[in-house]
């Protein structure tokens, strides 16, 4: 069962454009990557989510809920970090925590300070003495001290120092395994590409991806770097398909290849190559062409 | 609610305090020192012209050239001090939310919370009343203070002093209910606030210019008299009961000169709150009271709405 649910979710916001078309389906346990450049619509698809903004167009669910109708009901098992992290100044964890638990009838005392000890976070300090770093975390404790069933991450990490980011990590991989459901936005690959199970990704406002990590791994170009016995050969080498030369110097070609890599080790073996290298493949080159405004690879996965 | 409330008081009980104090001691300086200026009231009045004509608009009735104890009882719940420090603590509660969650970027935290807009309002509702009873309730106790230990002349009986309370807790509740409105509608607090105290200007300058402007007058603009009677009877209109003592025979609706009773300075708020009057029949103002109610349960309400219902981005 999807836990969160998007169908055709349009918003536009007057005359500038915001989403159209967004369909996104998150089953349980999921952690899902929600990736774009700044300003492509990832903040307003959460919005929608969280019942802040009305949708134009289609319609948004979490846990089978109308997400603007049923908005303070679905909140009971939701917790939410927002990307710019704006606290009252007053706010300290302890304060926020015992305010919190009021509000949603639940002591989440004993987990929210066990949480933050992992933040190394001082639950007495207030907001207005702490870092920017330091109130991400105390918001981090505020929204996942309730255990929920989804956890929406607004670019969470941004603020972070690395070791707070693998210790947030590493609590999200927790709740994951105990079922929590996660929708993890960020513009930043290499943590998605550490943290998540699926990603999508959003330009100008619509979905340009949505797949697991696995298949999109798969699609994804390794550079491949080969060395020839001798000069001159290397111009006069016809390269097989899914390979394209990106460069070379003096005996050494520097390659890409889109597919399977054994077809080319087969048809390497029987070339005068020294040596063949196929480094890891490159989540960035590939999501790096979504973010150019005039992308072939884009049009051609659509 | 318990949780909502918590984080009302940590955020307001400071602001609550210094009004309240502030209250306390500008109520109390009034009454110990209001016999004593507007003793001789009538020499500025003849020095500075315009005196007279703000101190009836304030008042809602000629003081005439002495000031009367009555007329300085009224005079100290009107007093600009009092009514700035008032709508100044609303003004900035209720352009709290949204408004001024929505500038600070603070409504992110407080609607990722599980509770219905409706409740967040309710519970900044239930924030205000509270608060303006405090600042309220302090600024009568400097008066009592003051009163009863520096200026006895000045302490009116406990039921008139109630009326006027509950006039004046009444145009509180009015004020807040359109500041809400406002707030409800906007993103910026600095441009809510803007907007609710330009309101709040226009409606005092509209009660100020009826005074020497016909098209403008009520029943409550009239005519200078040297005592204080008929023109209470005009303020009335004629035919209510209190006119009907002062001035029998009058058609209800109608004041002295035969003019319809209602003007354009009804739209100003100080026109239905006018403790000179209370003081000095002793009646309740059923009429004004009931007019601010309604003023403020339809703006509070349509806030709420709004509140409900629109989109809320802080990006």
């Amino acid at each position: 069962m999807a836990v969160i649910e998007t169908r055709q979710l349009g918003r536009r916001y007057g005359s500038r454009r915001g989403i159209s078309g967004v369909s996104l389906q998150i089953e349980e346990g999921q952690i899902f990557g929600f990736l774009g450049p700044n300003g492509a619509g990832k903040t307003t698809t959460i919005r929608i989510l969280l019942g802040f903004l009305k949708p134009g167009e289609g319609s948004a669910e979490i846990l089978g809920m109308d997400c603007w109708k049923a908005s303070h009901v679905i909140k009971r098992d939701v917790g939410y970090v927002a990307g710019d992290v704006r606290l009252y100044p007053w706010l300290s964890a302890r304060r926020g925590l015992r305010i919190v638990g009021q509000i949603r009838n639940d002591d989440v005392m004993a987990n929210g300070l066990l949480l933050a000890e992992r933040f190394q976070l001082e639950p007495d300090l207030p907001v207005r003495k702490m870092s920017r770093g330091n109130r991400q975390k105390v918001a981090l404790v505020l929204a996942m001290a309730h255990r929920p069933r989804v956890i929406i991450l607004d670019e969470p990490t941004s603020g972070l120092d690395p070791l707070m980011q693998m210790t947030l990590m590493q609590c999200l991989r927790e709740m994951a395994a105990d079922g929590a459901t996660i929708l993890f936005s960020s513009h930043t690959l290499s943590e998605v590409e550490d943290l998540c199970d699926r990603v999508a990704m959003i330009r100008a406002g619509s979905v340009v991806v949505d797949e697991t990590l696995i298949s999109l791994k798969q699609r994804a170009p390794r550079t491949v770097i080969v060395r020839f016995c001798g000069h001159s050969e290397v111009s006069s080498v016809t390269w097989p398909g899914g390979v394209q030369l990106i460069g070379r110097s003096e005996d050494v070609a520097h390659l890409e290849l889109t597919g399977e890599s054994m077809p080319f080790l087969k048809w390497a073996a029987s070339q005068p190559f020294a040596d063949v290298t196929i480094e890891t493949p490159s989540l960035e080159t590939l999501f790096q062409a979504y973010y150019q405004p005039d992308s072939q690879l884009q049009s051609e996965v659509k | 609610m318990r949780g909502l409330l918590a984080k009302i008081f940590c955020e307001v009980r400071w602001s609550v305090f210094w009004f309240a104090s502030g209250l306390f001691l500008i109520m109390g300086l009034l009454t110990a020192l209001l016999p004593k200026v507007l003793g001789d009231i009538h020499r500025v009045f003849e020095k500075l012209s315009f005196v007279k004509p703000l101190l009836t608009a304030l008042l809602g009735v000629d003081p005439g050239d002495q000031m009367t104890s009555t007329m300085s009882q009224a005079f100290l719940w009107v007093h600009p001090t009092v009514l700035t420090l008032m709508w100044a603590h609303e003004v900035m509660y209720c352009s709290r939310l949204p408004a001024g969650e929505v500038d600070r970027g603070t409504i992110d935290f407080l609607l990722g919370l599980p509770v219905s807009r409706w409740k967040l309002f309710i519970a900044e509702t239930i924030g205000w009343l509270i608060s303006g009873l405090v600042i309220l309730a302090s600024g009568y106790l400097g008066h009592l203070l003051a009163s009863v230990y520096l200026q006895p002349e000045m302490r009116p009986p406990v039921l008139v002093t109630s009326f006027v309370m509950i006039n004046l807790y009444a145009l509180y509740l009015a004020v807040g209910g359109f500041a809400f409105l406002i707030s409800s509608v906007s993103d910026r607090r600095g441009r809510a606030v803007g907007v609710i105290f330009a309101v709040l200007l226009i409606s005092f300058l509209i009660n100020f210019v009826a005074q020497f402007w016909d098209p403008l007058k009520s029943s409550g603009s009239v005519a200078a008299v040297p005592e204080g009677e008929t023109a209470i009877a005009d303020r009335l209109g004629a035919g209510s009961p209190v006119s009907e003592l002062l001035m029998p025979g009058q058609p209800r609706g109608q004041n002295r000169d035969g003019d319809a009773s209602w003007g354009l300075s009804t739209l100003g708020v100080l026109d239905h709150y006018r403790p000179a009057i209370i003081i000095q029949t002793g009646q309740f103002p059923w009429h004004d009271a009931g007019l601010l109610l309604g003023i403020a349960v339809v703006t509070w309400t349509a806030a709420g709405i709004c509140l409900r219902r629109r989109s809320i981005c802080t990006v």
